[in-house]
């Protein structure tokens, strides 16, 4: 199984970072999870043409070719931070690779709460009619206090987490098997997804 | 009624801009609404701080000075725009106008929904600690299929509309009058008296005392004697006086000396509790001065120098002596950089004062091994030099054999040495040592650099002549005074002294470059003013870019890896800006690839003198199995790669007696270190090997076999053979250690009279480079010692050429 694992943040010191490099050597041999950066993509500005710059683009493939995705976002503001939902915006704008595709969001916070708030608002994000991605249902990983989560080797110090993940990360394959059977007889809907538009659909369809 | 208004997207067309716009007009008699827009702010980044650009500045300050703010989102992906998030993440990361201020939502969407889903993230988002505003309840302005709202006036069409946003508008006024009652200073009153009270400080502990009366702080007394003498003395010159002046705990800490900072607030804090009031009501005050917009500035001078550390200084010194007028611009609060950092004395052959003390054991066999050495191995510039040392050696070892033999020196010896010290290989093979005539300068001026420096009013202590760790032979002059201090202090009062000017926190961001000439600079002030300094010419002295990680890996090509969170011994500052400001007018690079690495540097913060530092030969170290990895002995570069190897982090072990030979510590020290759990100490080794998560057996082990190895002299494992004490007696103690980023040699390319050189290999007119800001004298390695000679020879260099040139 191919999985891409996309870093929320640009920031040069991640935890988040940390959890996605953490849990592709740790589930190397169940998944192959290629961590992507967002930090280098443009700021989204809605360009007219609606092309996707080169970066985006690239990006864009690779979660295409991919059979799931990882987001792990960090808490900014109780919600998830600015270049993540400019990442976001981009794909939503250009390309639409997340349609119909398995998603599992994860997060890592300094406090306790483990970025509950902003993973609850990329859900609903990610639930929007020009992403519709495929959230796997109520299994969250949240991990808080994460200066302390990991060790010099960048191993998963709480024993009690590294089961917790173990379980969300089986869960989320059997997700990814079963839904990729599912939407294989969708390509018509999800199709009409990829052309739905905000603009269309305020005018009842006339453009 | 003052308000701003935020257009939430930078999108080229947005109808939230056009509600904004209607609604400044239509509700212009009741209030005032300015509109900002975000489509120039840069993408928040935790890593790069841009707090103080003009940009984020215009913001903090006017939603600060404003009654209200208005923000008018779109709805993307049922979310705010990433562009409206990014400010708000600026406004509470290190600046925080939102909070308590009053504040309206409104949005305009193309689906009946009308921003419904956005505005209430938008709330939820507002209501995070770090933003904290005031946001209005209820009164949901949404504007839904919004392409039919407007008319082409830009009015909103429909009554009914126009009458729910009037509602909503004078609710916001009255909402806004009443909140703002909440923004008014809590009025408080201290139980008057004289507190006593003790913080961390950077050395140990702050201890102080507050005087406070019933409405205000008087006075603050602090014992600033264990700080560090030019580094937290700017802390002691501003914050006491920002605390009083502005009544206030929001000040802002100094770059550089953050600890001390915070432990002067966190003590006036204390006290104001002891007076019996929370200081977070003080925390909650505006700070002192805040809000006063400062205008650009411009001046006109005959020099201008980037840099207040040695090179700098040194050069504005000169320009003086020469009769012309320097200005020395210097991004931090507090001026020194690395200099001030310095722990050693400066290199000089002086062969008439080495003279009067012993050779020591082990020097004639260093200078044998040079006399030994195959000619034809030097570098043909360098092997005439070569030849006439091997003469002035040869004479000397067959006049000195016996125990009276007295120190040798000379300039030959001297180049020599640096250019051997330099002869480096980075990964890809490419050979690198010092350039000739660079070297030859250095070499030939390093006692008129001491001489010149006694003018100027640095006294050397000329009792003992030293060797600074790593600088292989014994030509260093020590400053009577703390070593890298001694030099700043003396410099920036010769420059204050003479009517030179030294402009803190004054970060140049670009040259001025008219017809093919350097004429000076623009750099942001404090307060984010713009300030331009036009002169004759512009001298880089901005030190290297030890502390720029990013930059270190761009470059490298000498380490197999340098960590994403390396730390590193220098000043903050120090980020290779005028490497880039160089780049930016052409000029050319030599050895970036190369940096050198001090292996036995704190994790955390990558200083060198905290734990226990002991002398080289009672170093222990071993990995984080327990086990020894390296002939501890060895040079600074071989013990950094095998920490590497070994996975970075590794410990120094010290029993009692080891400890006792540490230099840079006290007992108060120790105890809090190993309190705060920075140190490691145990009564046993397998106790000691539990902390630190190794195989006590594997441990114990190791150490058997270092003390076994210490009584006979010989290390058959890693070859140490120089020893002195054993690790036996308790307490046991491990120092964490971690190699650390400690100088960079390569940088700006300059030829000998401190011109910056162009990629075509020409002069760059009105631009010349001093210091760790330039390259090809230090090539693969710098020896110690050998950097404080570079910064006061080429300082003098870089300013008499600068005038010379200017006048032809
Ligand atoms: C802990 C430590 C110990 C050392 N010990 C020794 C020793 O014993 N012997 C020895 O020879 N060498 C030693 N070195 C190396 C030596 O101190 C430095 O190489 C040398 O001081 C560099 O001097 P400089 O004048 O080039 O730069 P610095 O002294 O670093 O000064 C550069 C100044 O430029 C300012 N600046 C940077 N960018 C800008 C900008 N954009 N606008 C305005 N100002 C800017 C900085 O804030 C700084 O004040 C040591 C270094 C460190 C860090
Ligand atoms: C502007 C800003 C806002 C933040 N807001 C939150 C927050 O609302 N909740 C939280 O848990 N951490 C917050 N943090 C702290 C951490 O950045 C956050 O815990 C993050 O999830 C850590 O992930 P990282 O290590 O990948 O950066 C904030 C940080 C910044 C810079
Ligand atoms: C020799 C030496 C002495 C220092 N002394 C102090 C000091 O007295 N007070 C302080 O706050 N920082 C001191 N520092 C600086 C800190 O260790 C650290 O580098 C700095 O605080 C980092 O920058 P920041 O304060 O902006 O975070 C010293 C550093 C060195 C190398």
């Amino acid at each position: 199984m191919k999985l891409i694992g996309i870093v929320g943040t640009n920031s040069d010191h991640s935890t988040n970072r940390q959890l996605l490099q953490y849990m592709q050597q740790y589930f190397s041999k169940e998944a192959e999870i290629e961590v992507c950066e967002i930090k280098d993509l443009p700021a989204f500005n809605e360009p007219a043409d609606k092309v996707a710059p080169a970066t985006v683009q690239e990006l864009s493939n690779k979660i295409s070719a991919a059979d799931g995705v990882i987001i792990s976002t960090p808490e900014y503001d109780h919600s998830i931070p600015a270049v993540l939902k400019s990442a976001i915006e981009w794909l939503s704008y250009t390309t639409r690779p997340l349609i119909d595709k398995p998603v599992m969001i994860v997060g890592a916070s300094h406090g306790s709460l483990g970025t509950s708030r902003a993973q609850g608002h990329l859900r609903q994000i990610l639930d929007a009619p020009e992403l519709k991605a495929r959230l796997m249902p109520s299994a969250e990983f949240l991990l808080g206090h994460s200066l302390t989560a990991f060790d010099d080797n960048g191993q998963l110090v709480f024993p009690e987490k590294v089961q917790e993940l173990e379980e969300c990360f089986e869960e989320f394959r059997d997700f990814v098997t079963i839904n990729n059977e599912l939407v294989k007889n969708h390509q018509a809907k999800a199709e009409l997804n990829r052309q739905f538009s905000w603009e269309l659909d305020a005018n009842g369809g006339q453009n | 009624m003052k308000f701003i208004g935020i257009v939430g997207t930078n999108a080229e067309f947005s109808y939230n801009r056009l509600l904004l716009n209607y609604m400044q007009k239509h509700f212009a008699a009741e209030a005032d609404l300015e509109i900002l827009e975000v489509t120039d702010v840069p993408m928040f980044n935790e890593s790069d701080d841009q707090t103080n650009s003009p940009i984020i500045q215009t913001f903090n300050d006017k939603i600060t000075a404003a009654d209200g703010v208005i923000i008018a989102t779109p709805e993307h992906n049922h979310s705010i725009p990433s562009a409206l998030k990014s400010v708000l993440e600026w406004l509470s990361f290190n600046v925080h106008p939102f909070d308590g201020k009053p504040t309206m939502l409104v949005g305009a969407s193309l689906s009946d929904q009308g921003s419904s889903r956005a505005q209430l993230h938008l709330r939820q988002i507002l209501d995070a600690p770090g933003v904290n505003a005031a946001v209005m309840p209820g009164n949901e302005f949404l504007l839904g299929n919004v392409q039919l709202a407007f008319d082409d006036e830009g009015n909103l069409k429909d009554q009914g509309t126009i009458d729910f946003l009037e509602t909503c508008f004078s609710r916001f006024m009255r909402f806004t009058k009443i909140s703002n009652l909440l923004n008014i200073p809590e009025e408080i009153t201290f139980t008057p008296g004289t507190f006593d009270v003790t913080t961390p400080g950077h050395n140990g502990d702050l201890p102080m005392k507050v005087t406070l009366s019933k409405k205000r702080i008087e006075k603050i007394d602090i014992d600033t004697s264990k700080e560090t003498e030019g580094i937290a003395d700017v802390v002691f010159e501003r914050i006491p006086q920002e605390i009083i002046d502005g009544q206030t705990l929001n000040v802002d800490v100094i770059s550089g000396a953050s600890i001390t900072s915070h432990g002067v607030i966190d003590g006036v804090a204390q006290a104001v509790k002891m007076a019996g009031v929370n200081p977070d009501y003080l925390r909650q005050r505006p700070k002192a001065g805040a809000l006063q917009a400062i205008p650009d500035e411009e001046y006109t001078t005959d020099v201008v120098i980037v840099g207040a550390g040695g090179a700098g200084l040194t050069a504005a010194a000169k320009t003086l002596q020469e009769g012309k007028q320097p200005i020395v611009v210097e991004k931090f609060p507090a001026i020194g950089g690395n200099t001030v950092r310095a722990g050693g004395p400066m290199n000089a052959a002086d062969p008439e004062w080495q003279k009067q003390f012993p050779a020591i054991p082990g020097e004639s066999h260093t200078l044998q091994e040079i006399v030994a050495m195959d000619p034809e191995s030097i570098d043909a510039e360098y092997r005439p030099d070569f030849l006439a040392l091997r003469d002035q050696l040869q004479t000397y070892l067959a006049e000195n054999t016996d125990e009276n033999s007295y120190l040798f020196d000379s300039t030959l010896l001297y180049r020599i040495q640096t250019y051997l010290g330099g002869k480096r290989t980075d990964l890809n093979g490419q050979e690198i040592h010092g350039q000739y005539d660079l070297v030859k300068i250095l070499t030939d001026h390093a006692l008129e650099s001491v001489e010149w420096l006694e003018d100027i009013g640095v006294e050397f202590d000329k009792s003992e002549v030293t060797m600074p760790v790593g600088a292989i032979w014994r030509r260093g002059h020590k400053p009577a005074k703390s070593v890298g201090y001694a030099y700043i202090e003396a410099l920036s009062n010769y420059v204050k002294a003479h009517g030179g000017q030294i402009m803190t926190e004054t970060d140049v961001t670009s040259l001025i470059d008219e017809d093919g000439r350097v004429c000076g600079i623009v750099a942001t002030g404090a307060k984010g003013q713009k300030i331009t300094i036009h002169a004759q010419a512009v001298v880089l002295a901005s030190g290297g870019f030890g502390a720029n990680t990013q930059m270190l890996k761009q470059y490298n090509t000498y380490w197999t890896e340098i960590d994403d969170d390396i730390q590193t011994s220098n000043s903050p500052a120090i980020t290779g800006d005028g490497i880039r400001l160089g780049q930016s007018v052409g000029a050319d690079l030599v050895g970036m690839g190369f940096s050198q690495m001090m292996p036995v540097s704190d994790p955390e913060t990558g200083e060198l003198f905290t734990g226990l530092q002991v002398p080289p030969q009672n170093f222990v170290m071993v990995n984080q199995q327990g086990q020894r990895f390296v002939n501890e002995y060895g040079s600074r570069d071989t013990l950094t790669q095998a920490a590497i190897d070994n996975g970075g982090l590794f410990y120094l072990i010290a029993d009692d007696n080891i400890k006792a030979t540490a230099y840079n510590t006290s007992q108060e020290k120790i105890d809090q270190q190993v309190a705060a759990g920075t140190l490691y100490r145990d009564e046993t080794l397998a106790g000691l090997a539990q902390q630190l998560g190794m195989d006590p057996a594997v441990f114990e082990q190791t150490i058997a076999n270092y003390n076994r190895y210490a009584d006979e002299g010989l290390d058959p494992e890693f070859g140490k053979d120089v020893f002195d004490l054993k690790v036996e007696k308790a307490p046991f103690y491990a120092t964490p250690r971690k190699p650390a980023v400690h100088h960079t040699m390569g940088g700006l390319k300059i030829d000998t009279k401190a011109h910056v050189i162009n990629e075509t290999g020409q002069v760059i007119k009105g631009l010349y480079a001093a210091g760790e800001v330039a390259g090809g004298i230090h090539a693969g390695n710098r020896l110690g010692g050998n950097s404080l000679t570079d910064i006061f020879t080429f300082g003098r260099i870089a300013a008499h050429n600068a005038i010379a040139e200017a006048a032809e």
